[in-house]
């Protein structure tokens, strides 16, 4: 019976959510965003009903995950028709990964780090230069990319250790200024026109930008990136939920609540902060490569500093240090604004309207950090 | 005879203030010595230069043979001193014994590597570790054991100090600095912290403590030795019956005496 119940929630919530991503009309998608909003409320109330379902999502674990991974992946399937609604879930799972390793620094460690743009422009054409001089293919490119973000990463660390901060975080925005400056003026990276062309990836000789066809179904080429961001995703989810349950993440935690005191447990502060920089930009080279590939065509003002505030906003919203919290602040600032394109005038003033409101009401965010529970294995 | 730490001539300058003055000190291991003195007279400043918080102006400080000046406070703190806070500072938004935990970061290795990809290394080592802060937390009271995962801003005055003590003491030092342990406490919660003090002693064998304290009950019952500061410099050292005598510490804590006022 609670079988049924488990199931029947959880295929009840993702419908609501393809119908809300297929509603067109304008009130229909207000409509769906005060229900949703209302249900949160409803949720937060009723805390029976609340316990009742997460008890129960935990307990049957071994259905509800699996169900719900499963019901992820049926997503290009509802919106075959639509690619665009396919483009929007890249883009949301491209942020997350942003997001994600943001998340280490602005809430792990209370390192204010406004450059996240900066390392997924600097994975981005890493791989872009890559492909389209040397034809190395994308699988490599992501690879490398990644870790040349990290290296940017450790560097932009090293001077950001002399400071704390709010001058902290001046110096990484100097920083995502400086690269987006560079990549203007450099003649190599195309200057303002920027890399056209660069190639899709190719799996099995499958190109990433012909058409998918799986079971016999026609998905438009969205799709393909679609799978590869949501294991891109796993992976980063995999990654920063270990991190978090271990002595690093701990470490980090110590630092955030008490650096003097993280110092005198014989914390050395320095490397575990540069640490948190090289992991960031490392999350971000690899968003950086899939988005350049994925689009074909990169420019500077892809990675305009705008960028790094979006991804700010997407972890307070969020909730600091909550990886889950985080992967649902980038979706929902992803979606939404796509959602209301009607006031793309307005975009900056609504991220930040949503800043100031969860600082002033819930500074913790959508979900917050939980006490870590060890259990007897 | 070789001691625990010295100091020798050990002064800081802040602007134009000698906060630490020409500080000779030395104790040895096992040892529970009392720093006191009016406010403002340096106890702090002592345990911020001991623990390498503030660098010195001039003077050396050694640590089992080993000149400790220039060294970055983590490192200090990896050599087994340890310390608690005047006004506390635990990590008030983790749990306590999360709090314990990172006490014991010098002890333990695992790096983000192992965190990743070694899972079974970093399982047994925090669960080596849950066990270990269990017992320390039993040791010191069995209530703060039972509720180990409550939030550390969630305790009262007294339970926080005495998870300080324990996260301290997770690093297993040779050296313990207690800032001010009584600070805020009633009467009977100071009475169990003097319990907790001797409790420290008894479970680390030969390890060292100062005590800076404004409660005379404390320090008579605990301190073998007292050392007395005033404007930064060492004005008395002794047993307290010898220290409560001298002229200097009572014109020190109530003034001078002037003579023939009336006159």
């Amino acid at each position: 019976m609670r079988v049924v119940l488990l199931i029947a929630v959880e295929i009840a919530f993702f419908m609501l959510f393809v119908a809300f991503m297929l509603a067109n009309q304008m009130g229909m998608i207000v409509a769906f965003l005060l229900f949703f909003i209302l249900l949160g409320i409803f949720l937060k109330k009723w805390e029976k009903v609340n316990r009742g379902l997460l008890g129960l999502f935990k307990e049957r674990r071994v259905l509800s995950t699996p169900l719900f991974i499963f019901l992820l992946l049926t997503l290009p399937f509802f919106f075959k028709t639509s690619p665009y609604l396919i483009h929007i879930c890249v883009m949301a799972g491209l942020y997350a990964i942003l997001a994600l390793g943001l998340n280490f620094q602005l809430g792990s460690t209370n390192v204010v780090n406004f450059a996240t743009a900066a390392s997924y422009g600097i994975g981005a054409y890493t791989s872009a230069l890559l492909a389209v001089h040397f034809h190395i293919s994308f699988w490599f490119g992501i690879l490398i990319s990644g870790f040349t973000a990290s290296l940017f990463g450790l560097l932009l660390g090293i001077p950001c250790m002399k400071t704390k901060d709010y001058y902290l975080s001046l110096v990484t925005i100097a920083f995502g200024l400086i690269v987006y400056i560079l990549l203007i003026n450099f003649s190599w990276t195309g200057g303002p026109n920027g890399i056209p062309n660069i190639p899709p990836p190719l799996f099995a000789s499958h190109s990433f930008r012909d058409n998918l066809n799986l079971f016999g179904v026609h998905l438009p080429f969205q799709s393909n990136y679609f799978y590869l961001v949501f294991i891109l995703v796993g992976g980063a989810l995999f990654v920063a939920h270990r991190l978090h349950h271990s002595r690093v993440g701990l470490t980090w935690n110590a630092i955030r609540e008490d650096e003097i005191a993280a110092r005198c447990q014989g914390i050395d502060v320095t490397r575990y902060k540069i640490l948190a920089f090289c992991i960031d930009a490392f999350f971000g080279g690899v968003a950086g490569t899939v988005y350049a590939h994925y689009i074909g065509f990169i420019s500077p003002e892809n990675f305009a500093f705008i960028v790094s505030v979006v991804v700010v906003t997407m972890v307070i919203l969020g909730g600091m240090d909550n990886v889950f919290g985080v992967i649902i602040g980038a979706i929902l600032l992803t979606i939404i604004p796509e959602k209301f394109r009607a006031f793309e005038d307005f975009r900056l003033l609504i991220y930040g309207a949503i800043v100031v409101a969860m600082l002033m009401v819930r500074p913790q965010g959508l979900f917050p950090q939980k006490l870590r529970v060890y259990t007897k294995s | 005879m070789s001691y625990l730490i010295t100091t020798e001539g050990l002064t800081i300058h802040f602007g134009g203030l000698a906060a630490v003055n020409e500080v000779d000190f030395q104790m040895n291991g096992g040892e529970i010595v009392g720093l006191i003195g009016p406010n403002g007279s340096g106890k702090t400043t002592f345990f911020n230069l001991l623990t390498g918080i503030y660098k010195p102006t001039r003077g050396e400080i050694q640590y089992q043979g080993e000149r400790l000046i220039r060294l970055p406070a983590f490192k200090i703190a990896k050599k087994g001193i340890a310390r608690t806070f005047q006004n506390n500072r635990l990590f008030l938004n983790l749990s306590v014994l999360d709090n314990v935990l990172i006490g014991m970061h010098p002890q333990q290795d695992s790096n983000w590597f192992d965190a990743i990809f070694r899972r079974r290394y970093v399982e047994r080592e925090l669960q080596k570790g849950v066990e270990k802060g269990l017992e320390l937390l039993n040791h010191f009271s069995g209530e703060l054991a039972e509720n180990c995962y409550k939030r550390a801003a969630d305790l009262p005055q007294a339970d926080r100090r005495k998870v300080e003590i324990c996260r301290a003491l997770a690093s297993k030092p040779k050296l313990l600095l207690l800032d001010e342990p009584s600070a805020g406490m009633s009467p009977k919660e100071t009475e169990e912290l003097m319990e907790d003090i001797r409790k420290v002693r008894g479970r680390e064998k030969g390890i060292g403590m100062i005590v800076i304290e404004h409660d005379m009950i404390v320090i008579r019952e605990v301190a073998e030795r007292v050392v007395v500061l005033n404007y930064g410099r060492k004005i008395a050292e002794g047993t307290f019956e010898e220290v409560s005598q001298k002229e200097e510490v009572l014109e020190a804590y109530l003034g001078r005496e002037e003579k023939d006022v009336t006159a």
